[in-house]
């Protein structure tokens, strides 16, 4: 069955410790029956936002039928969060937006402004935008879904669905709000029977959250859903039917 | 194979009885599990979560849970679960809503400790359940073995190594942890810190399995995570991996 993985890292380093280049990563998915991986910077959260979505893009480039870049921003900067996401969003290679308000140091209420801005780019260039969640005090799933409020037009995804402690908030929520999607990554077999029972297979996208360095979190993960004993149906709109019909659409 | 950490009731949107964690330790060749209560068992009416997990049948042994906040009769139901053979005491701070070092907690702990039981926490939910404050009351009770449930999943897994390395009597249930996450306590602080758990029925036996097989242990390291650190916490006898 096709994979799509809606959830990885791509980087030189994470912090102090090196990852591999993207080489090992394509070799992780074909490894794994992996097609496509969208991929996220990771020091781009940190600094220097601009030149990591340069660098990712680069970077992901190396594969380009494999790896889709999503682009980040600092929307700490206000309106020139706005311009650089319109920047990257004129490159068709970027298909998706994503944030990590814990380690971005904000909460979306504190930003409410621009983040109604980048929302609203997002709808305008049907572009996912995937936020990480399930930790408090920036990333809860409840902030992010009441973000997805604000403009209903965004597909707003939560990053992993609930991750440890908000699954059930999560599966409640994503039946309930309309635009709000979740990217399955990281909680375990029992949490996606419920997420699906609870809202429906059309609203969950497998995330693997693995970089090049990690092939065996994405075995894990894929162990995780496989082991959830989905029907096929349900299977294949979680490994790629979603994410491919959520992506922004490609122009390749 | 002895797996460290099942769950027995019915919680929000998971429910597990013996029959069906039997049906799953049979397909997954494990030998013996320890269980918790889960749901109401758990939170509140102890004396019907703990009767589920103490009378499973022998190859499934019972973790004791009380409400710390229920001062005496908590003791006496400890008491009860004693006589009936449980093999240690879970608490879950988040849910049972109080802090690990927070003094309506330490006769409970002290108990435990009388009784010679291991202690396992709920671990990983930021407030009470900081797998931080459990390491505070491993210090205070050096004595007793404490076990980091679900191993600080999911977003403080990065505090357990240095919580590790400061209370020596500080385990982790690996069963909700990634491989990568178990290796590094393995590469830490040895083989014999780390306790093979299935989190049925919330996750599987297969993934976690799976998740440790691909680490490429040694042999010694290997029986000592799937076996012999259970069989020697929880002072269990059989469960041959």
């Amino acid at each position: 069955m096709r994979i799509i993985d809606f959830h990885a890292h791509l980087d030189e380093r994470w912090l102090h410790k090196p990852i591999p280049d993207a080489s090992h990563m394509v070799a992780a998915m074909d490894r794994l029956g992996v097609a496509q991986t969208c991929v996220y910077t990771m020091m781009g959260f940190y600094a220097e936002t601009p030149r990591n979505n340069d660098l990712l893009l680069e970077r992901s480039q190396r594969h380009p039928d494999r790896l889709i870049p999503f682009v980040t921003v600092d929307p700490k900067e206000g309106p020139a969060a706005v311009d650089e996401l319109e920047r990257c969003l004129e490159r068709p290679e970027f298909r998706g937006i994503k944030f990590h308000p814990w380690l971005q140091a904000f909460a979306p209420s504190m930003l409410e402004e621009t983040m109604v801005a980048i929302l609203k780019v997002a709808a305008r260039t049907d572009t996912p935008v995937l936020f990480h969640d399930g930790t408090p005090p920036y990333s809860t799933t409840f902030q992010i879904a009441d973000l997805a409020r604000w403009v209903p037009e965004a597909k707003v995804f939560l990053g992993h669905a609930g991750l440890a402690d908000y699954v059930d908030p999560a599966a409640r929520l994503l039946r309930d709000v309309p635009n709000l999607y979740g990217c399955y990554c990281g909680s375990r077999p029992g949490d996606l029977v419920h997420l699906i029972e609870t809202a429906g297979a059309d609203k969950i996208t497998f995330g693997s959250d693995f970089d090049p360095g990690s092939w065996e979190l994405l075995a894990e993960r894929l162990d995780n859903t496989i082991e959830a004993g989905l029907s096929p149906e349900d299977l294949e709109a979680v490994l790629w039917r979603n994410a491919e019909r959520t992506l922004r659409p490609s122009s390749r | 194979m002895i797996d460290a950490h099942a769950m027995l009731g019915d919680e929000t949107y998971l429910r597990l009885d013996a029959d069906e964690l039997l049906r799953r330790m049979d397909a997954a060749g494990v030998d013996l599990a320890v269980a918790r209560p889960m749901g109401a068992g758990m939170v509140v009416d102890h004396r019907a979560g703990n009767d589920l997990v103490l009378k499973a049948g022998p190859r499934i042994r019972g973790l004791a849970t009380v409400n710390p906040w229920w001062g005496p009769k908590a003791l006496d139901e400890l008491a009860r679960c004693r006589d009936l053979g449980a093999v240690g005491l879970f608490l879950d701070p988040a849910r049972q809503g109080f802090f690990p070092t927070e003094p309506v907690a330490t006769p409970v702990l002290a108990r435990a400790a009388e009784y010679g039981w291991p202690v396992m926490m709920k671990t990983g939910a930021y407030v009470y359940a900081d797998i931080l404050a459990l390491a505070e009351v491993a210090r205070d009770f050096p004595g007793t073995t404490f076990v980091a449930g679900f191993g600080g999943f999911a977003d403080q897994w990065f505090e357990l190594p240095m919580a590790m390395r400061n209370a020596p009597n500080l385990m982790l249930d690996a069963s909700m942890m990634w491989g990568a996450g178990i290796q590094q306590i393995v590469d830490r602080h040895g083989a014999g810190r780390v306790l093979f758990g299935s989190a049925e029925p919330r996750n599987r036996y297969a993934v976690v399995l799976k998740a440790i097989e691909r680490r490429g242990l040694d042999e010694s390291s290997r029986r000592a995570v799937l076996h012999d650190n259970a069989a020697r916490v929880f002072k269990l006898e059989g469960g041959r991996p």
